[in-house]
């Protein structure tokens, strides 16, 4: 247990993967004396759920760019946090299964191609060499960009906080917060299950419990937790399904894992609102259907588990990242199912800014209140 | 979809199953048997041995006579009883109560049911050393299965891991069998099962080593031998590493109860270190907090099969009489005598600590935590 004290210069709530990497990115920068808070175990939420893709193919400008810049990230990541973080390159396989699909994918790509995302649209043939046996008869159209791919969120989440511990990072497990501290229109700090701690600076990272703690503080973010399903599957040869199989409409991804289980995902229609994390006995048998369907030669592989998780939403499947109106109070959420392969641009570019320093990417128009401006523009490459 | 129906649904077809079902149809129930094995009958199968305990449990009759024993009777009230063997209850969904279930690799179902009594028994442990995952190691109870069911000897040569019941009487089917035991290793300074079973293999020649344990494997596609060592008060290792000639390493280090499907039906657990691992808190007739689920024998916490077969048929009384069966009166206090009787030694005990903690008297009584 590391040593408790109740004064620091940043807290930050929540060790899933954008806390744990806000944290790293804070101490880089300088920052001294950073304590993370997090109610259960490091990864025990959302990110130890995830889905583990990573990939630049948006519909947006902004999730392009913090998608691409995520990427150049992840390339040299294992490097310098000094462990692997088991990336996987193999590509992302979008299949589109109508025209307007089609148009909306091809419009993407245009946009990603603008901004240096070398993504291209590829026939059949050229998805069935990358993702042998895929039976794709009824779709219409397939894009790829070969530098997407996964990476493990453990091995993520562990080597980020390592790096952030040596550099002097305090973390604190099974520690809840219960209030934040406001004074003068300023944020002072934060209660917590085990007492307080005072800090200038407080971050909320509490993924899909974020508008719980935003609540604390008097501010209402639109931000929810939905309830998403997953299932992995008993390890078998590699090759099964080399790239990220994925369609927005068909509702499915599906990516095979190093060591040779898959992990396939969908969304089940209603999207319960809750913070359970149930199964369903209609996800796997959908989700087995629909694997079989795509990938024939998967017939007869074992489940090996499921299990849920959820997505911390936003109404424009974009994220909130910035200030609040209490000041010093910064939220990174909302990453509406994608934090995990945004999570190392998102820590890096709220540190420089918290830091003093000019932000790699420019996040303002990320600003919570542009739901109340009706600002916002809806992402549409979301499962 | 196929949905299968039925009053009570009993997972598991072995010693705590099989009185459940028997208990349960004998009442009226209409009971659903779901065995995961080829053939009913649980561990009770591969038991050559003579039991202990007492004569209401068949003391002094072999385990597979047993399971004989119990079959008979329920099939003398067969029309309450559908038996499904092969068949693997795979998950458990509370939010609308669906189990569902495997025949074989090919065949999947739905199962429904009022009342459930969980007889899962338990899985054997494993410790870690290196090359623990070649062939050659197996865990006792898959060695008796080998053996005692299939007429398979493991090998010709075994190093036993842990001098408890299961550990001493697989040395003994061993040897039985034409099959040399190296030794026996112990971490704990004493021989955890009972003695009679100990002296037998020790007048047969073979060393049972105390506060020694296996540090690793050796072998390249399979086992060739074993390093053993001896451990200090603090289960450290000590002193040279002995080489143990031998083809097979056989690990006898305990059981855990079999709980996920308790868990998936929200069941509160407890982990007691007594019974051997998480399982499921429950009342006098073996209901747990979901007051349609019921625990029985290993899943409830590891304990001798005497013991096991009286659980079962308290959840099998217990469930029916929950339906509206009509139960004999007195009948449930008859069954927690014979307990209170099999649990009076020393190993009966540490189960009566163990169930102190878990035995609850009034749900009402047990917070939500």
């Amino acid at each position: 247990m590391m040593e408790w004290k109740n004064t620091a210069n940043v807290v930050i709530i929540g060790g899933g993967i954008i806390g744990v990497s806000t944290a790293y990115y804070l101490a880089q920068n300088g920052m001294k004396n950073i304590v993370l808070i997090e109610k259960g175990t490091i990864c025990g939420g959302s990110t130890g759920r995830c889905g583990a893709g990573i990939r630049a193919q948006w519909g947006t400008e902004m999730n392009c760019r913090l998608g691409i810049a995520a990427l150049d990230i992840f390339e040299q990541l294992d490097q310098e946090l000094g462990m692997s973080v088991g990336l996987n390159q193999g590509g992302y396989l979008l299949v589109a299964y109508s025209e307007k699909e089609l148009d909306t994918l091809r419009k993407g790509m245009e946009l990603q191609n603008s901004l240096g995302i070398k993504s291209r649209q590829i026939t059949l043939r050229e998805a069935r060499e990358i993702c042998p046996g895929l039976a794709a008869d009824d779709a219409v159209g397939f894009f790829f960009h070969g530098r997407d791919g996964h990476a493990d969120p453990f091995l993520t989440t562990f080597a980020y906080l390592e790096a952030a511990k040596r550099l002097g990072v305090t973390c604190h497990r099974h520690t809840e917060c219960t209030g934040i501290l406001v004074d003068g229109g300023a944020v002072r700090g934060v209660e917590t299950d085990r007492g307080i701690i005072h800090a200038p600076i407080v971050i909320n990272c509490a993924g899909a419990y974020a508008q719980l703690i935003a609540r604390m503080a008097g501010i209402e973010i639109p931000n929810w937790a939905e309830r998403h399903e997953i299932m992995i599957t008993e390890p078998v040869a590699p090759g099964v399904c080399p790239c990220m199989l994925m369609s927005f409409s068909g509702n499915y991804y599906i990516q095979q894992r190093p060591h040779g289980s898959i992990i396939c995902g969908m969304s089940p229609a209603g999207h319960p609102e809750d913070y359970e994390n149930k199964t369903t006995w209609q996800f796997i048998e959908e989700m087995s259907k629909t694997l079989i369907r795509l990938l024939p030669r998967t017939r007869g592989i074992r489940i090996a588990r499921q299990w849920s998780g959820m997505y911390d939403m936003t109404p424009d499947a974009q994220p909130i990242i910035g200030e609040t109106d209490v000041k010093n109070f910064y939220h990174s959420t909302g990453y509406s199912g994608h934090g995990f392969m945004l999570a190392p641009v998102a820590g890096k570019i709220l540190a420089q800014h918290i830091t003093g320093k000019k932000p790699d990417i420019d996040f303002s128009m990320l600003d919570y209140r542009r739901f109340a401006r009706g600002e916002h523009i809806r992402e549409s490459n979301v499962v | 979809m196929k949905t299968l129906s039925t009053e009570i649904l009993v997972i598991g077809g072995g010693a705590a199953g099989l009185s459940a079902a028997a208990e349960a149809a004998a009442a009226g129930a209409k009971v659903l048997v779901a065995e995961s094995d080829l053939h009913l009958g649980g561990q009770l199968v591969k038991q050559t041995h003579k039991f202990f305990g007492s004569k209401d449990e068949y003391a002094g009759t072999r385990g597979f006579k047993i399971a004989d024993i119990l079959l008979s009777e329920i099939d003398s009230c067969k029309e309450n009883v559908e038996i499904h063997t092969n068949t693997t209850i795979t998950g458990f969904y509370s939010e609308d109560g669906t189990f569902t279930a495997m025949r074989g690799e090919e065949k999947y179902f739905h199962i429904k049911a009022k009342k459930t009594i969980v007889a899962t028994g338990a899985q054997e442990r494993l410790i870690p050393f290196p090359n623990n995952d070649l062939p050659g190691v197996y865990g006792a109870g898959a060695v008796q299965t080998l053996m005692n069911v299939y007429g398979v000897v493991p090998g010709k040569r075994v190093l036993m891991v842990g001098a408890g019941n299961i550990g001493l009487i697989v040395s003994y089917q061993l040897m039985q069998a034409g099959v040399e035991v190296a030794a026996v290793v112990e971490a704990a300074p004493r021989v955890g099962g009972y003695w009679v079973h100990a002296a037998k293999i020790r007048r047969m020649g073979v060393p049972i080593l105390l506060r020694h344990s296996i540090r690793k494997a050796v072998g390249d596609q399979v086992i060739t031998g074993a390093y053993i060592t001896a451990l200090n008060d603090r289960f450290e290792p000590e002193g040279e590493e002995t080489y143990v000639d031998c083809d097979v390493i056989c690990i006898a280090v305990g059981l855990s109860p079999t709980t996920e499907i308790l868990s998936q039906a929200g069941c509160k657990m407890m982990y007691v270190p007594q019974l051997c691992g998480l399982v499921a808190r429950r009342d006098r007739t073996m209901k747990t907090s979901n007051p349609d689920f019921f625990t029985a024998g290993d899943a409830s916490g590891i304990e001798e099969a005497s013991a096991a077969m009286v659980e079962g048929r308290i959840a099998g009384l217990s469930a029916a009489a929950d339906l509206g069966y009509p139960t004999e009166h007195g009948k449930l206090d008859e069954y927690w005598g014979r307990l209170q009787a099999l649990r009076s030694g020393e190993a009966g005990a540490r189960i009566c600590q163990g169930l102190e903690c878990v035995l609850v008297n009034r749900w009402e009584d047990v917070s939500d935590d």
